[in-house]
């Protein structure tokens, strides 16, 4: 019943939403507020307990089922949390825009939607969702027309093309076991021949891709990332891809096992392999290509892909610490990741849309409060000790170095030290250099605004200092899918191969820290002077003229540019055209004569006749 | 005890990171032929500079340099010198990570005043450094490889047991690209494109004064003494003697000696890269990045492969 109810609640409350927003605008934001925030602390309320329940309709005869376990209130709980946090963001950076009602309709129904993907007992419900997800992302991304409508059609055919994929996999395991729900499948594929698994495997992990933005599949991610409205970038990036990281672990852990049978059957070693060398892949090129971005959110779209490829090489491992590792670097990209996607909201809101890194600079006085929350969500992103990326990442390089995989360690470390390249391009070009003259006048960002900030920022903080709390979680998951369980305290890990013990290293920092600030306020004190009075060696720097943004890395840029492009979204779109070539002269055959529609029949009769006459096959 | 290990290493680390600035300056000038300043020279500069006039560009401008300074003087804790070591969390990956707090406060401090100088020297910064730690990576990495754990603790331990892993022969390629990057590491000539005083009026450094610049001092040989230290507790076996230290190690004569060894070791090392800086002239930041990426990813790759292999 509790299962139903966050159904209902969900689904009913998007709509009633919508309904109110006729009434009057207000009610519905406070409606909006409420029931989205109420969602979050009912599913925190759900924690540590396990529901199955059918829903009253079928679907073609299959049963609809729901159930939770601790794998799926991890999920809800970050999808239910990143979506309330957007919806108060949302508040005043979508007021008095056009078609707001649609706008508050659509974020609510993809949560909903994702909620219930993440519930889904059995295959066929799982797609249902995920096409009501999928459709409803699109029309979402699409909310800004213009090239947001190109950017929306890149994905909803990509994604097209994974459902499909899925819808293929789902089938072949229906004729095959006879069912779709989800806990029978486990015991059906234990004793399933590899070939077919293999086969399945694929199908899901195509569907699975596209979702999850892995290399080559993520070629809609950067477009429909930056056209979207912010917020929703972040439910995008934070969330929404992460449902693909769901759909991968309910495959390799929870449905076929892979890994449980992993020492058993040595064909497996290939398939980690070769999910592990897509994933370095999927790390290391978005990452070099996101220092090419000048728009700050396709900057942070390639950085979501770079950061996927992590949570996709803890996964592939199928270690208990690579899966610890994947998963907190899925809890923790939500939190920083939907945290930067709002910063990047803010500044648009209040620079009237600017997104240009080059023509930004400088705002870290006007913005004080998005400053430091880009400032955490950035070291959060490159993993600096006492954030919470730190935990996650080090738990994955640990995975990689005792599994003996140095190459591809260094693939993860080579990412790392890109992130800080792109990462510090965003918050120079956004918050630090010279402030332009047209930004003077740029107010702080709105209350609403802040608290998202806030919530996430904490997080961040939180859970890099004491990492056990969600790893605890996380343990129960891993106990279940049958691996073995870590050591694990309240603030990091313990076992033979090395500790960490990130509270140490914050005790650590907060004590030199006060002890340096200490002498620092003791030393003479320093005249404040404005951020334009500069030394430069006698010559007189004109303000507003050498902010420093374009080429920011020029050396870099010059090494690389000719060889990073997106070469797999050059291929498609090379495949679009041609096919769109080859149908618009197919088309030119409908001339419009009718003695040549006579011919076209004759000819297709005389090769009929002539097929017959030869090979006599009719 | 543990405070009197913290204790020690502190001022261990602020000594001889001061006094090896302080060397670095003799031999240079003695190279030049010149007479040099004191010893001590570079300790005067930073009371001088304490008492000195400075301007600040607000909040984030402190901000950043404070968090510089506890960057590096956190990292030091994470080195172990002969039996004295604090922190073993993480390992040498927590050490990576540590590393890079230092650059980030700077970063921040200096790109806090609008000067684009400070910025471009910032950028130059992280390229040099996204340079280096590629194949420093490499070598980090094999390192770990070789000796199957992340703990620098151990990987000492280890070699006072079996030897230097320089000489080790599986090792020496990863030792000797470390030591082809180690002036880039330390920023000094021939890849001294942060701090190009003659280009960018001294880069990220330009609007410090005062209190500012003393602690950007002391956070420069915090990191000189920190890289070096790695260097000698990676390959160098820390304080290590060719086992002459063995039965005395426990005693804590055995460990005082040890901890002379470990600084001479770091001393050798210094005047070694300082011979390097003072003859060569400096690259651009492009042919900076291009030659770190040929010969010394270059061992660095080959000493890691074989390290792979090996295992």
């Amino acid at each position: 019943m509790n299962l139903i109810l966050i159904l209902i609640i969900s689904f009913g409350g998007a709509i009633l939403t919508y309904l109110a927003g006729k009434i009057s605008s207000k009610l519905r934001d406070i409606l909006a507020v409420i029931i989205s925030s109420g969602l979050f602390f009912y599913i925190s309320s759900l924690f540590g307990t396990h529901f199955e329940t059918k829903l009253w309709l079928n679907f073609l005869g299959f049963p609809l089922l729901l159930r939770l376990n601790q794998l799926a209130w991890i999920f809800t709980l970050v999808i239910s949390l990143i979506g309330a946090l957007a919806v108060i963001f949302s508040l005043s950076y979508i007021r008095g825009k056009e078609k707001t009602d649609y706008y508050y309709l659509m974020i609510l129904t993809v949560n909903a939607a994702m909620m219930a993907i993440v519930l889904a007992g059995d295959l066929i419900t799982f797609f249902i969702f995920w096409e009501i997800m999928s459709w409803t992302t699109f029309l979402m991304i699409c909310y800004k027309k213009g090239p947001a409508l190109k950017a929306g059609m890149k994905y909803i055919v990509m994604s097209i093309f994974g459902s499909m994929a899925m819808l293929i996999g789902i089938l072949t395991i229906y004729t095959a076991f006879d069912t779709v729900v989800i806990s029978e499948l486990i015991t059906k594929f234990a004793s399933a021949s590899p070939g077919f698994t293999l086969f399945t495997m694929i199908m899901f992990f195509i569907g699975f891709g596209v979702k999850n933005a892995i290399v080559p599949f993520h070629t809609w991610l950067p477009y429909a990332h930056a056209e979207a409205p912010s917020p929703f970038s972040s439910i995008l990036s934070g969330v929404l891809i992460k449902i693909g990281v769901y759909g991968f672990i309910l495959v390799l852990y929870v449905m076929v096992g892979v890994y449980k049978s992993l020492q058993l059957s040595s064909w497996l070693t290939g398939i980690k392999y070769t999910l592990s060398i897509i994933a370095a892949f999927t790390i290391v090129i978005p990452t070099l290509i996101a220092i090419l971005q000048d728009d700050a959110k396709k900057l942070l779209a390639w950085s979501t892909i770079g950061q996927a490829g992590y949570i996709f090489l803890g996964l592939a491992f199928g270690t208990s610490l690579g899966l610890a590792g994947g998963m907190l670097h899925f809890f923790n990209h939500a939190f920083f990741k939907a945290l930067l996607f709002l910063v990047v909201g803010a500044v648009e809101f209040r620079t009237n849309g600017i997104r240009d890194l080059n023509s930004l600079g400088g705002l870290s006085k006007k913005m004080p409060f998005t400053f430091i929350a880009a400032l955490i969500g950035v070291a959060g992103l490159i993993g600096i000790p006492i954030t919470n990326g730190f935990v996650s990442k080090w738990l994955i390089y640990k995975t990689l170095i005792i599994e003996h995989s140095p190459f591809l360690a260094f693939a993860a470390l080579f990412g790392t030290w890109g992130t800080i390249l792109y990462c510090y391009k965003f918050l120079h070009s956004i918050f630090l250099g010279q402030l332009p003259e047209k930004l003077k006048s740029v107010k702080r960002s709105p209350v609403n605004m802040r608290i998202p900030f806030f919530v996430l920022s904490v997080g961040i903080i939180l859970f890099g200092i004491l990492p056990g709390i969600p790893l605890r979680v996380i343990n129960e998951i891993i106990v279940s899918t049958g691996l073995e369980r870590l050591n694990i305290s309240l603030w990091g890990l313990v076992s033979d191969t090395g500790i960490l013990n990130t509270l140490n290293i914050f005790i650590a920092i907060v004590i030199t820290g006060l002890i340096a600030s200490f002498i620092f306020k003791l030393a003479r004190r320093s005249r404040y002077v404005d951020q334009d009075d500069n030394y430069a060696a006698g010559a007189y720097v004109p303000k507003d003229k050498y902010n420093f943004s374009v080429d920011f890395y020029a050396p870099f840029y010059r090494m690389f540019e000719n060889y990073l492009k997106d070469f797999f979204d050059i291929l498609y779109d090379k495949i679009a055209r041609t096919t769109e070539y080859l149908c618009d002269n197919i088309r030119k055959i409908y001339n419009g004569y009718v003695g040549n529609y006579v011919m076209y029949i004759l000819i297709f009769l005389g090769i009929l006749v002539f097929v017959q006459l030869k090979w006599s096959v009719f | 005890m543990y405070f009197l290990h913290l204790f020690i290493l502190a001022l261990l680390a602020l000594f001889s990171g001061i006094i090896l600035v302080g060397i670095s300056r003799k031999i240079s000038a003695r190279i030049h032929w010149r007479y040099g300043p004191p010893l001590l020279q570079p300790l005067i500069d930073v009371i001088k500079l304490f008492s000195q006039n400075s301007i600040s560009h607000g909040f984030f401008f402190d901000f950043g340099i404070i968090l510089t300074l506890v960057g590096s003087f956190i990292l030091i804790f994470f080195i172990p010198v002969s039996n004295l070591y604090v922190m073993n969390s993480g390992g040498l990956i927590a050490v990576i990570y540590i590393m890079l707090l230092s650059p980030f406060g700077l970063a921040i401090s200096a790109a806090a005043g609008a000067n684009p100088n400070a910025s471009i020297g910032i950028t130059r910064k992280f390229l040099l450094s996204f340079a280096y730690e590629i194949p420093l990576l490499l070598i980090l990495l094999s390192v770990m490889t070789h000796y199957n754990t992340i703990s620098l603790v151990k990987i000492v331990d280890m070699q006072v047991d079996s030897g230097w892993s320089f000489g080790s022969g599986t090792l020496i390629l990863s030792g000797i690209s470390y030591l082809l990057i180690l002036p880039a590491i330390l920023g000094i000539r021939p890849f001294e494109v942060v701090n190009a005083s003659q280009e960018i009026s001294s880069g990220p450094l330009t609007e410090f004064g005062g209190k500012h610049l003393a602690f950007a001092s002391i956070q420069h040989s915090l990191h000189t003494y920190a890289v070096l230290a790695l260097f000698v507790d990676l390959f160098l076996g820390g304080s290590s003697l060719f086992g002459l230290l063995k039965p005395i190690s426990s005693t804590i004569w055995g460990s005082l000696i040890g901890i002379l060894v470990f600084l001479v070791k770091v001393a050798v090392l210094m005047i070694f890269c300082l011979f390097i800086n003072a003859v060569f002239p400096r690259y651009r930041i492009d042919q900076a990045m291009k030659y770190i990426w040929k010969w010394p990813l270059l061992t660095a790759f080959v000493g890691l492969l074989i390290v792979s292999l090996l295992n």
